[in-house]
């Protein structure tokens, strides 16, 4: 029996062949079916994302696990295997293990420590587990993954930091008001970036978004998406007393919020903290206002320099994690490599067992009428020389269980013993 | 009969503490507003301290009547009646809670004159001095981590306005939580130096008579809390907050820490 994931990411295929590639639900369905139908095909797992598709089974010896797949493939989305060739990668027991746990820890992922591939990997499992494709091997290796995932999250900080300039801000915006719950919002101007800094902040609670630009419609449009609140552009400026975060995407030529003019709107809040992201180029706000006490300015490079810095970081990370990995695949093969012995020494000590009872058995007859002292001595000889026979065996067994020479020495065992598989 | 005045000026003390409590509250941020009622106990409390003052000076024959208490009294009266004016022509009641703290302390030191009671028992004596002392310290300890989440805030502050990324900040507590942090426990460390004041200089002025005013460790005690009562009403009244906030209650605790050293090195 051997372990296979055949597939392809965003790093082996352009979007043209990912996307002819994808799984539907109900394509996934209909995968697994046909895989569990394909002779020599045990398991079988279908991981389906917008970056890869990948597939992982556990396969009889004798097949080709790779050409099995590629044919399952092509055949499933209609392309040529050759074309598909090209595109296709495989690895096999070890290195598919530590494939499964580097996709699970988000190693493999375009943007590296992104959380979302743990999510379609548990629900590409549970799909398989209901159609009863994952029953033993893959079952084990897949549950162990999850784990690895939970570790890496754990002990190293790979997806903690922010990795795009809308959710960078949401960051800093956390960093300055800790919850965001009652703050309120502005977004000057409808560029692409504050909508999504915006839908970001909306799904951390802020209180209020409003919305102000200098062509209503396009801000009628905006205050739509992000359930926002329309401000006439030439009354905005009256309202940032009462707002904690300013947005500004506007395509002004000059600045529309001077260090004057935010000093005066600070003090008329009794100088409770602002925070202003400014990702409009040229800039909206003139870059002094950082200077203000209680008022805190973000333009698109500062915001730029700290994704930089965290992706940076996140590498840093991603080596400590695959360290983990590594650690993880090294004691998942141990175990898989241990796994039968125990159930053989059972088999050992109790084959041992009957000839012992059966001797017993045998010479009491012809003993006579033995005393409870008599019988007590018997039962301690016979015990003590079938536990000195057994412990040879079963050292050796323990000791080279984990060995390569491991399932030579369980056969030669089984042999002498004549014990069943 | 100095009794007489004396009685009257306890009266207004007790109408002043309103005013206190109004301070209080606000420091907290907890519940309704009680300036309207305090403000009208305090005007009650300036006629009755109006009294209490020409008393004293009917019974001294002249006024203003002289001596440390009787200054201080009229000290008081003079910035409540300024305070009234100010608030009648301008609505300033921020000055209030400055000012009704203030106050209060003053007349209650005018107020600590005359024969003074004794104790009822030595226990008595020890319990109210052990429960002066807890409160004194609790309200240090208040003040010594409104001065630490202080300096992380400065700290935090800083590697926001740098635009440092993010590693560091993730170990420290958002800004909004340390401005939190002080302000509770500088509201919490304020109403217990009040407390603390008031019953120490109550039971020095038992203990002692009338000289417990020229100890150097009430005059610490009260400019200390002077001191925190400003932080207070800068922070509530001018917006002081962040930076400047936190550079303050930095500043005020090493004073309060140099000022007990300096006191006990001279001892």
């Amino acid at each position: 029996m051997k372990l296979w994931v055949t597939g392809l990411n965003h790093r082996t295929a352009p979007v043209s062949v990912r996307e002819r590639l994808a799984f539907s639900s109900v394509d996934l369905t209909q995968g697994l079916e046909e895989l569990k139908n394909t002779p020599g095909i045990v398991e079988g797992m279908i991981l389906s994302t917008c970056n890869r598709v990948e597939v992982a089974i556990t396969a009889e010896d004798d097949i080709n696990p790779h050409q099995a797949l590629e044919i399952f493939l092509s055949t499933a989305k209609a392309l040529d295997s050759r074309d598909l060739h090209q595109y296709l990668y495989g690895f096999e027991g070890r290195e598919a293990i530590r494939h499964i746990f580097r996709v699970a820890a988000s190693l493999d992922s375009m943007i590296v420590g992104e959380p979302q591939i743990l999510g379609q990997l548990k629900s590409a499992y549970s799909l398989a587990k209901e159609h009863g494709a994952v029953t033993g091997l893959l079952d084990t290796v897949v549950m162990r993954a999850f784990g690895v995932a939970k570790r890496v999250r754990t002990e190293t900080d790979i997806g903690v930091s922010a990795v795009s300039i809308s959710y960078a801000a949401v960051e800093l915006a956390r960093e300055i008001f800790g919850s965001l719950k009652n703050q309120r919002v502005m977004l000057i101007g409808a560029g692409k970036m504050s909508e999504l800094a915006a839908r970001h902040l909306l799904r951390s609670g802020v209180q209020q978004i409003l919305v102000t630009n200098r062509t209503d419609s396009r801000a009628r449009e905006l205050a739509d998406r992000v359930r926002g609140t329309i401000v006439p552009y030439d009354q905005f400026r009256g309202r940032l007393k009462d707002v904690d975060i300013v947005l500004t995407s506007s395509g002004s030529p000059d600045h529309i919020l001077t260090k004057e003019a935010m000093r005066r709107i600070v003090a008329s809040r009794k100088n409770r903290p602002m925070f202003l992201i400014d990702i409009a180029v040229p800039r909206n706000i003139e870059p002094t206002v950082n200077e203000l006490d209680n008022v805190f300015l973000y333009d698109i490079d500062d915001l730029q320099r700290i994704v930089d810095e965290n992706l940076k970081g996140r590498m840093d990370q991603a080596a400590e994690a695959d360290k983990i990995v590594a650690e993880e695949v090294e004691r998942l093969e141990s175990w898989m490599r241990t796994r039968h012995v125990g159930p053989l020494i059972v088999s050992l000590q109790e084959h041992l067992e009957q000839i012992r009872l059966a001797e017993i058995e045998r010479v009491k007859g012809k003993l006579g009428g033995l005393t409870s002292q008599q019988e007590q001595a018997i039962e301690m000889l016979t015990r003590g020389i079938v536990n000195k026979i057994a412990h040879g065996p079963i050292s050796q067994l323990r000791k080279h269980a984990g060995a390569d020479n491991g399932p030579a020495v369980l056969d030669a065992i089984r042999n002498i013993f004549r014990l069943e598989e | 009969m100095q009794e007489m005045s004396v009685f009257w000026l306890r009266a207004a003390v007790a109408l002043y503490a309103v005013g206190l409590f109004h301070t209080i509250q606000i420091a907290l941020r907890r519940g309704a507003s009680l300036f309207r009622p305090a403000l009208i106990a305090f005007s009650i409390a300036i006629v009755l301290h109006m009294v209490a003052l020409v008393e004293a000076g009917r019974l001294a024959r002249h006024f203003p009547p002289g001596g440390f208490h009787n200054s201080v009294s009229l000290s008081a009266f003079i910035l409540g009646v300024l305070f009234l004016l100010v608030y009648w022509r301008y609505r300033f009641d921020s000055l209030a809670v400055f000012l009704f703290p203030m106050i209060f302390v003053m007349t209650g030191v005018a107020a600590l004159q005359g024969p003074a009671p004794h104790w009822t028992s030595s226990g008595s004596r020890s319990a109210w001095l052990v429960f002066h002392i807890i409160l004194v310290l609790l309200g240090y300890a208040a003040l010594i981590l409104t001065a630490l989440a202080s300096v992380f805030y400065l700290i935090q502050e800083r590697q926001l306005k740098r635009k440092k990324p993010m590693a560091l900040l993730e170990k420290l507590p958002p800004l909004g939580t340390l401005d939190n942090l002080i302000s509770q426990s500088l509201g919490f460390g304020f109403v217990l130096l009040t407390v603390g004041v008031v019953t120490g200089g109550a039971w020095a002025y038992i203990d002692t008579g009338s000289d417990w005013i020229s100890d150097p460790r009430v005059t610490v005690a009260i400019a200390n809390w002077l001191f925190c009562l400003l932080m207070v009403f800068l922070r509530i009244a001018a917006g002081w907050r962040g930076r400047k906030a936190a550079a303050m209650a930095v500043t005020i605790v090493a004073f309060s820490a140099a000022s007990w050293a300096f006191h006990y090195v001279r001892q």
